[in-house]
């Protein structure tokens, strides 16, 4: 009895050892898919249904200047503009939006592995979390409301990391991000308690990431609904529908510390925020020990460069970067300039040229694209049925036997101004072109043996000269057809699309333009839009603030959304990321903001030091600004000023 | 343990300012003002989060404007007795509402909506108020 209960044992434990002498499996981590309820937080006001935190109530973020400066600048209803109204909570507040959350998995059918976490909110797109080690995009690819995230685990915590957010807002009434930040959340599961830590790390508005926590409950008989978006026309009232809702700088100051007159126990510097408000050293202060301007506290810097972020989009290193954008269109980001290209069945069109030191790279990228529209395909149809038949089997047959078509020629150039960066290959790529127009070949003449070049003519006059004076550009380089009314279009659908070229009177110069491609919803905006600097006006050329904002206003006329203000008409800018009218409203939004400051100080009748002085762009110079180059902060207030003095 | 350290004392300032923010529309209108317009609806848009009742009356200057009149959500407005037929194009109305806080902006937050053709009123009744 007792050898068979020992021998028993010892099975046992030959067995058990056997079974840990197998190799070591990864261990499943916490499973927080499902429905959760939202069950606290810590932002006043937020907690519970429609609550907003009072107006001016900073209290806890670490603004710099300029973030606070934006802050008191911004209009909650600025957020319900037609293009922004249907938009989810931007990230820093969608853990604290209302409605709870959903959590999915994808995973591998075969492997079971998690391939990428879906989240969902009431009022949000979907945000994928992809846990397959995939990279994050480049900079010059779309920022989106949820940004672009990935995820890894690290013992009993979801690390999110997500980059490539839109600008947004920190916390509901008055405190924004950029839209150079990035965010980190980390999930961590304790029974039916989910916690999630979330660090925004904005450069621009921040001088150190903000970090706010959020408690969810599981949630059983839960289902987080969606909030279909109603859009309505005009929530802000009045029949302007460009109305960019703003303060003034000082306009509302009263108004900020309006709910401290219920609570006056809460001093007024910490609401104003700041980083040396949030530690525990500036308690002292609040008793009169030692002043805050003295206090040294050890802040964690951000990690995000906005310099760096900034060269991302545009990156000039020499290269052609080629982004599919839709449909037929591409965008060719040409050592930091940005060309924009339609390549199709019928040929390729460039919209401008680029610099002229990128005109050979330039050219290799469009005979790329060109010679990928006559490629061999797989074939995928065998019998004398399959479409294309022309007496082979199979059309593939060609493929296979010969080499394909030649690439289709570059037939059409639009310049949308006379700006170097603009027309800068003009002469080269014209001439390697080829579009059979006025008198069939027009052997006799060279006519038809270059691509066509469309602009406004005002381009044509500034790069020609009369006759017997000298041009600033070589003939070759002159546009070859050019228009002079509000609009011009191709005379024919160009790759099965309608092509029209607008007129942006008096922007960067008198002669811009956009081009709208009707059927890929891609609008090439030219120099009036960039996402990483100020717009250069050039007075001298006939440019204004002003025609700067009209052009952008047409952009945001002609664009729709896909859903929730995001995607849709893709807008390609002359330097910096592909983007949305989300995208382009912000640029909008921003210049708005700066061209009534400075008409308002011409109004009190400063100068244009003064107004200089009073740094009008400061809560803009982190994200767009410059103190070097070509185009400066300084240069870009003045062109401002000027423009509105003229115009008074 | 720093970082807990000022979320805390953080945390603490937050608490005691929730009671009054909470439910607050403080940031988009002057709840300390009132606005009275007289005028004909244009737009009832019945729908959530929130409710808009749109009208043409006139400015401070005697203008006509279009002004844009948040009210409250489906629920909130059903309890009341408020369907999407509530109201009618080219009702005329009197309303009272919260300016917003922007210079310019022909924007309110409903108080009171009374047309007086019919004796319709909201605003006026407990509980009747846009939270």
């Amino acid at each position: 009895m007792y050898r068979s209960a020992a021998l028993s044992i010892l099975v046992v434990v030959i067995l058990s050892a056997a079974a840990y002498a197998q190799p070591a499996r990864q261990p499943n981590p916490t499973d927080i898919s499902g429905e959760w309820r939202l069950e606290s937080d810590e932002d006043p006001g937020a907690l519970g249904q429609s609550g907003q935190p009072p107006l001016g109530d900073y209290l806890g973020i670490p603004f710099n200047a300029a973030g606070r400066m934006r802050a008191e600048t911004s209009a909650e209803s600025i957020w319900e503009t037609p293009e922004y109204e249907c938009r989810p909570h931007t990230a820093p507040h969608q853990w604290r939006g209302l409605g709870g959350v959903r959590i999915l998995k994808e995973q591998n059918p075969l492997t079971r592995e998690v391939k990428a976490y879906h989240i969902q909110f009431m009022r949000s797109m979907d945000w994928p979390v992809y846990m397959d080690g995939r990279p994050h995009p480049p900079g010059y690819a779309p920022h989106l409301w949820n940004g672009f995230s990935t995820g890894e685990w690290s013992g009993n915590t979801l690390k999110i990391t997500t980059t490539h957010l839109k600008d947004g807002y920190i916390r509901r009434g008055g405190p924004q991000t950029s839209d150079l930040y990035t965010q980190t959340d980390y999930l961590t599961r304790h029974g039916d308690i989910l916690t999630i830590v979330t660090v925004t790390d904005d450069p621009v508005y921040l001088d150190e990431p903000f970090v706010q926590s959020t408690t969810y409950v599981a949630d059983l008989n839960g289902t987080t609904v969606t909030e279909v978006c109603n859009g309505s026309s005009g929530e802000n009232g009045g029949t302007d529908r460009h109305h960019v809702p703003h303060f003034l700088p000082g306009s509302n100051t009263a108004a900020l510390t309006e709910w401290l007159k219920k609570e006056p126990w809460v001093p007024v510097e910490p609401t104003r925020g700041g980083v040396k408000t949030i530690y525990p050293e500036y308690k002292a202060t609040l008793t009169g020990a030692g002043k805050p301007d003295s206090l040294t506290v050890p802040s964690s810097r951000t990690a995000v460069s906005p310099d760096k972020n900034r060269a991302d989009q545009s990156p000039q290193d020499g290269e052609v970067h080629i982004l599919p954008v839709q449909d037929n269109i591409y965008m060719l980001v040409a050592d930091g300039t940005n060309v924009t290209a339609s390549a199709g069945p019928q040929g390729v069109l460039v919209v401008n040229t680029g610099s002229a030191k990128m005109t050979e790279k330039l050219q290799a990228a469009v005979q790329q694209l060109a010679s990928s529209l006559t490629a061999g395909k797989t074939n995928k149809c065998n019998g004398v049925d399959c479409p294309g038949t022309w007496g082979w089997a199979s059309p593939f047959m060609n493929t296979v036997i010969s080499s394909p078509d030649p690439p289709k020629p570059l037939r059409y150039i639009i310049n949308t101004s006379v700006l170097p960066d603009n027309i800068g290959g003009n002469e080269k790529l014209a001439a390697s072109g080829f579009y059979p127009r006025a008198a069939g070949l027009g052997s006799a003449t060279g006519v038809g043996r270059t691509a066509t070049v469309i602009a406004h003519e005002n381009v044509l006059n500034r790069m020609s000269a009369p006759a017997g004076k000298q041009a600033p550009t070589p003939e070759k380089a002159w546009p070859t057809d050019t228009y002079f009314g509000e609009f011009y279009k191709l005379p024919e659908y160009f790759n099965g699309e309608a092509v029209i070229v607008y007129h942006e009177p008096a922007a960067n110069t008198d002669g811009d333009s956009i081009v709208f491609f009707r059927h890929s919803e891609v609008i090439s905006a030219g120099n009036i839009f960039s996402t990483v600097a100020y717009p250069v006006i050039d007075i001298e050329k006939g440019g204004s603030i002003q025609g700067v904002i009209d052009g952008l206003n047409h952009i945001l006329d002609l664009a729709v959304a896909e859903y929730r203000g995001q995607g849709g008409t893709w807008v390609i800018p002359s330097h910096g990321r592909l983007s949305d009218t989300a995208d382009v409203a912000s640029y909008r939004n921003m210049l708005t903001m700066i061209r009534d400051r400075v008409q308002d100080s011409i109004k009190k009748g400063m100068t244009l030091e003064q107004v200089k002085a009073s740094r009008p762009t400061v809560d803009f110079d982190g994200r767009y600004g410059s103190d070097t180059g070509s185009w400066t902060t300084s240069m870009f207030i003045e062109a401002v000023y000027n423009t509105l003095k003229e115009k008074k | 343990m720093r970082r807990i350290v000022l979320l805390a004392i953080a945390s603490a300032l937050l608490v005691a300012t929730a009671a009054y923010a909470h439910h607050s529309y403080g940031a988009n209108y002057d709840v300390t003002k009132e606005l009275k317009l007289e005028g004909k609806l244009v737009q009832f848009v019945f729908r959530n989060p929130h409710a808009f009742v749109q009208m043409e009356a006139p400015d401070s200057d005697g203008k006509i404007q279009r002004w844009s009149i948040e009210w409250s959500g489906t629920t909130a407005l059903g309890a009341a007795g408020i369907t999407h037929e509530s109201l009618r194009v080219g009702d005329e109305i009197v309303v009272v509402a919260r300016p917003s806080r922007v210079a310019g902006e022909y924007r309110g937050l409903m108080v009171t909506l009374k047309r007086p053709v019919d004796g319709f009123t909201w605003g006026t009744r407990e509980g009747e108020k846009v939270d």
